[in-house]
């Protein structure tokens, strides 16, 4: 027999902060994530050590639509539902079909590789570079968190136990003028897990960079981005002197720190991170 | 339906159970008074149990280990150094000790993680380097062979040669990642255990079963059930586990279950041996080969099972498709405190052609040949003799086959083309390898004769129907389609009036494991000979019964001893193009096109011939740059389908393949071999692709991003 | 208890909310086409079809399909869409060992519902999380053109 679980599974949202609130509480969404992490072996269900809460049927977290020029993604959107919707922008969408294969993209949420925090998550070095915010909701209220700061670690994030993710707002994402890039690298075409993700975000006026910024995953515990890189390239015109993409490449070398495992070694992480980024740099835009 | 030309396809006879996905696997079984068995495995790489402590077992629980085995511990293969169950040495990361067995899966892993076994832990050997350095220490090395012209003579040569090339070539592990895990059932009757599950081989299972339960003949019956993929997984690795839960429902008194976990399978079942192959190669000023020494050695693993044979394979192979001057060889299989490596689709071969071809391909460098000219010069005819001494004594069509792919492929310009892109393109390179390669169809030498001594039965019922009574496995590839082809075809009758029912040792005769690609070509020529014994003695409406066995063609005869002689009775050829694109910032090789022509004496069924190029060649390929399994301190690192990396869809490209007609006497319809054969080809010509896109030498499969990088690296370097 | 639809039938069960969906609809449901190659989503051979889109059976709690409408191989091997598929895998020669070919219909299915006419590119993203070790995909990947070709106007019908 298996064992007996207590799981919850409300209809509306408030009645589930509401359980939140009373109880600590294990939050499945999509559950790609979640089912493998707490996988038993064949046969057996996966172990959980708190009750579970289902969410993703909530439709107050599947919405996406706009304010200004802010975009406003529901957490509990599936992959599938991101592709398919109009106001989506591309390179998210791109970023979107390097994630597994289409069974796990109709199941997947944004909100749930988020939380899952993982230093190869997809979607996050381009919500980095987009300054995402999370929408976090409780009992007691609304707060936003920026989600350099909502992630702190692997598979540590600055939830509190009565809270729900339900929105993640992509700011000024819907400006003209930007030019996007995102590279996932992995050890095959589909089904794989990033062994670098770089994502390189620039907005020019007339030659000039007015912004700039660059997020890479898989290379240590969380993604790697650094602003004060970043305002170093403020106002540079483009093409960029080979010396000052020298300068950047040298000071990200100073902090991209990756590791080794059983996908990857800690030099080909770095030097590929690298390339990646070089290679945005030289571009002509 | 009629047959007229053999080649012409035919359904498959088991599509529309496996479409359907009703035909049943070995997990989808229930049976009564079924229990379920679960392995506590070994969780160090060397040392001695001390002590073992059980946890209070709740009714219906109970614990087999090696105390439960009537007849010896050991599994039969080849040497006796294959325990059942460890009782007081483990060897390896993952080896069994003992068995819990009971109904629910839950409370097995519960109690799995209560048994508390403590070891004296020794130094183990974790690398096949380490292995080398210790070869002369007793046990390291399990068997080795050395043949060839003499050392003296070499020696002499190399002393008046231009130049001597040494290369040092290594090659990984390969993961056969069958769709279908592992999976082992045992059904207990009071006079009779039958074992049914996922096998490639019968009589091997059969065999190992007698001798673990020193039981009498009809006490054990072996089933096979539809079997979700083996590619030589399911060879020998199956009789373990057949072992496991014959040994348990004996003991227990219950229909005993074993189905592994992809995790599990994946750390614990044989590999691909990794291999280590050193060459030595004279040259004379222009370049030409004066003499070859192939020195090579394989990582068995912690037990011999059949390494031996394979290090037979990989040395009959280390000359590939040449006429190599004085050439020498020696092997040997070497010990490591590491998973069990085995049987794995052209047994040896696949290491030997990446090595041989990749150090052909450098040594056309230095003759400043195209590697493709350069090849051609060395590639053996009929008449020539094989290294061993034998003879390649049928026509061998490789020129046809590969004027035929330059031209389809267009080759020269293509190459051309190429390079022009290198120069203009600063992030992805471009290049196009081939590769050269045949693969002795069959059992080493004398292994029919002696060993195996196949014997086929076709059966006819009072209608008319015929079965045939074997013990080969279709794991896929198609025999229970082929097979009944050939015997429809010969007895003049409907396709649809023969069968090929699962077989069962009760019912069939030992026509050989299904192994070595020789089913097609041996088990179907006994089929073919049965199929004319009948047709004389045809009685419609009556009950009739023809059995055939095997006769062996005397060639020059096969000395294991002094490895000379004919090695085998036949060979079939291959030529594969391929063409590739590299990225330079990330290392990452896609596929862009694929080439292959190949013999195989006469194609059964075009259709099921097409799916064994394409399979062979996606695993052969990927074998070369994509499949990574490494291990760090006897413990396998990658557990997971996505974290090894077989080829997914979006991995392959379409393959533009022809077969080449060259009809083989002892052959049924003039078939050989085919299903290793189509492997052997896709690393060896994916590493000269990405060589010649690269302009560069690697000395290793995979070719792996990683590899790549770090060769760009100090590529870098060294030009400024 | 929770219930849901299961091959047109509505149907209930008591088993604990963390079940996986492939447990239940083999051990329970007896329903064999479901097949475990992996249990972490990396394999396909379990794919069903949750309220018609398809999804690996392995990562779904049961507890989070209340109410939804499931369908596993053996619930459209009557329709039109499988009996073309069924063919068009015979004629092209998309079946080897056949463990991930349930799966790998269920995969096809969901293509050609959704894009009666993809191009080889978008039948390769079909299946590419649908692992197949004997054939190397490319006479799979003919089979569904194939039964894009044949079954012209049938996919839309659902």
């Amino acid at each position: 027999m298996a064992e007996k679980v207590t799981a919850y599974r409300f209809d509306r949202i408030d009645e589930t902060l509401s359980q939140l609130n009373r109880e600590d509480c294990a939050i499945i969404a999509g559950g790609t994530d979640v089912m493998v992490l707490h996988k038993s072996r064949r046969g057996v269900p996966p172990k959980f050590s708190k009750p579970i809460v289902f969410i993703d049927h909530l439709s107050e977290l599947k919405q996406v639509y706009q304010t200004d020029k802010d975009l406003h993604i529901g957490a509990c959107c599936t992959y599938t539902e991101l592709l398919e919707h109009p106001l989506i922008p591309t390179p998210i969408k791109s970023a979107i079909k390097t994630i597994a294969a289409p069974a796990i993209r109709n199941r997947g949420t944004v909100g749930g590789n988020i939380c899952n925090a993982s230093p190869a998550g997809d979607m996050l070095p381009l919500l980095y570079v987009y300054n995402a915010k999370v929408l976090l909701r409780s009992v007691n209220g609304d707060r936003f968190v920026a989600i350099s700061d909502f992630i702190q670690g692997p598979r540590r994030i600055q939830r509190l136990h009565n809270e729900i993710v339900t929105e993640i707002i992509l700011p000024s994402v819907l400006e003209e003028g930007t030019h996007v890039i995102f590279e996932k690298v992995g050890n095959r075409n589909a089904d794989a897990i990033a062994k670098v993700s770089f994502a390189g975000f620039m907005r020019i006026n007339k030659e000039r960079i007015e912004d700039i910024r660059f997020a890479f995953g898989a290379v240590g515990p969380t993604m790697i981005r650094s602003r004060e890189i970043e305002k170093k390239l403020v106002g540079k015109t483009l093409p960029l002197a080979d010396a000052e993409i020298d300068t950047i490449v040298a000071e990200f070398d100073k902090i991209i720190r990756p590791i080794d495992d059983q996908r990857s070694t800690a030099v080909y992480r770095k030097t590929v991170a690298l390339n990646l980024l070089r290679y945005f740099l030289s571009l002509k835009q | 339906m009629k047959l007229n030309d053999i080649s012409t396809s035919v359904p498959k006879k088991d599509h529309k159970g496996k479409v359907s996905g009703q035909l049943p696997y070995i997990s989808d079984v229930k049976v009564e008074n079924m229990v379920y068995g679960v392995l506590y495995r070994s969780p160090i790489a060397y040392g001695k149990i001390s002590t073992i402590q059980l946890p209070n077992l709740p009714a219906g629980y109970e614990v087999v280990g090696s105390e439960q085995i009537p007849g010896p511990n050991y599994v039969k293969i080849i040497k006796e150094d294959q325990p059942i169950f460890a009782s007081e040495w483990v060897n390896y990361i993952g080896e069994p000790i003992l068995m819990l067995v009971g109904k629910e899966l839950n409370t097995l892993y519960r109690l799995l993680n209560e048994v508390k076994i403590e070891f004296e832990e020794h130094q183990a050997i974790y690398t096949l380097e380490d292995a080398i350095y210790r070869k002369s220490e007793s046990g390291v090395t399990m068997a080795s062979y050395e043949f060839g012209e003499s050392l003296e003579i070499i020696s002499a040569i190399e002393h008046g040669a231009h130049q001597i090339i040494e290369e040092e070539y290594d090659t990984g592990y390969q993961e056969h990642v069958y769709l279908e895990p592992q999976g082992m059932l045992a059904l207990y009757k009071d006079d009779e255990i039958i074992v049914q599950g996922s096998m490639q081989c019968l009589y091997y299972i059969k065999n190992a079963l007698l001798s673990a339960l020193a039981c009498g003949e009809d006490e054990v019956r072996v089933i096979q059930s539809a079997t979700g993929g083996g590619f030589g997984g399911k060879e020998e690795y199956p009789s373990m586990m057949a072992c496991h839960v014959a040994v348990a429902a004996r003991a227990v008194k219950k229909s005993v279950m074993l189905v592994y976990d992809r995790s599990e399978d994946m750390v614990v079942t044989t590999k691909r041996h990794p291999a280590k192959i050193n060459y030595r190669t004279s040259l004379d000023k222009d370049g030409n080969i004066l003499s070859m020494c192939v020195d090579l050695f394989l990582d068995a693993g912690a037990n011999e099972g059949l390494s031996s044979v394979v290090l037979q394979r990989a040395l009959l192979n280390s000359a590939g498709v040449y006429k190599i001057p004085h050439f020498h060889a020696k092997g040997f299989v070497l010990k490591t405190n590491t998973v069990p490596n085995g049987a794995f689709r052209g047994f040896g071969a696949p290491q030997s052609f990446a090595g041989i071809e990749s150090h052909i391909g450098h040594l056309s460098k230095q003759a400043k040949i195209d590697p493709l000219e350069y090849k051609r010069k060395y590639l053996v005819k009929q008449g020539d003799p094989t290294i061993t001494k034998g003879n390649f004594r049928d026509p061998v069509l490789m020129e046809e086959m590969i004027e035929d792919l330059l031209y389809s492929s267009d080759y020269k310009k293509k190459k051309e083309d190429f390079q022009r892109f290198n120069q203009q393109n600063q992030r992805y390179k471009k290049g196009m390898g081939t590769s050269l390669f045949l693969h002795g169809c069959g059992f080493t030498g004398s292994g029919e004769r002696d060993h195996i001594k196949a014997t086929v039965k076709l059966v006819k019922t009072k209608n008319d129907h015929v079965s045939l009574k074997i013990s080969n496995s279709d794991m896929g590839q198609g025999i229970l389609t082929t097979l009944c082809k050939i015997v429809a075809k010969e007895l003049d009758i409907s396709y649809e009036q023969v069968f090929y029912p699962d077989p069962d040792t009760k019912e069939v005769p030992d026509s050989g494991p299904t192994v070595a690609s020789r089913t097609t070509m041996i088990v179907g020529k006994l089929l073919e000979r049965a199929a004319r014994k009948l047709k004389t003695q045809w009685l419609s409406g009556v009950e009739q019964e023809v059995e055939e066995h095997y006769i062996h063609r005397e060639m020059i005869p096969w000395n294991e001893k002094t490895f000379t002689g004919d090695a085998y009775p036949a060979y079939s050829w291959g030529v594969n193009f391929v063409e590739v694109e590299v990225d330079t910032l990330t290392g990452n090789v896609r596929l862009e096109k694929v080439y292959a022509n190949y013999e195989v004496g006469k194609v059964i069924d075009e259709r099921i011939m097409k799916g064994q190029i394409d399979g062979g060649l996606a695993q052969g390929l990927a074998y070369g740059y994509l499949e990574k399994m490494t291990s760090k301190q006897g413990k396998i690192q990658q557990k997971s389908i996505s974290d090894y990396g077989p080829p997914t869809s979006l991995d392959v490209v379409p393959i533009d393949s022809k077969v080449f007609d060259n009809p083989y006497t002892d052959g049924p319809y003039g078939a050989k071999g085919a299903g290793e054969l189509t492997l052997i080809g896709g690393a060896p010509a994916v590493q000269s692709a990405i060589e010649n896109a690269l302009q560069t030498s690697f000395q290793q499969i995979p070719i792996t991003p990683e590899v790549i990088i770090n060769s760009l690296w100090t590529k870098e370097g060294e030009e400024g | 208890m929770i219930t849901f639809t299961l091959n047109g039938r509505v149907v209930e069960t008591d088993a604990p909310a963390t079940v996986r969906l492939l447990d239940l609809i083999r051990d329970d449901f007896e329903l064999i086409g479901t097949k475990e190659g992996c249990g972490e989503g990396e394999c396909g051979a379990c794919s069903v079809f949750v309220n018609n889109l398809v999804q690996n059976s392995c990562l779904i709690p049961i507890g989070s399909i209340a109410g939804a409408n499931i369908q596993t191989i053996e619930g459209i091997i009557e329709t039109e869409q499988f009996k073309i598929l069924d063919e068009s895998y015979s004629v092209a020669g998309g079946v080897q060992c056949g463990y991930c070919i349930p799966g790998m219909i269920m995969a096809s299915a969901a293509l050609l519902s959704k894009n009666p006419h993809p191009s080889e590119t978008e039948i390769r993203e079909g299946i590419s999380g649908n692992l197949c070790r004997c054939t190397g995909y490319n006479m799979i990947v003919d089979a569904i053109n194939l039964a894009a070709q044949k079954g012209d106007g049938i996919w839309q019908k659902k």
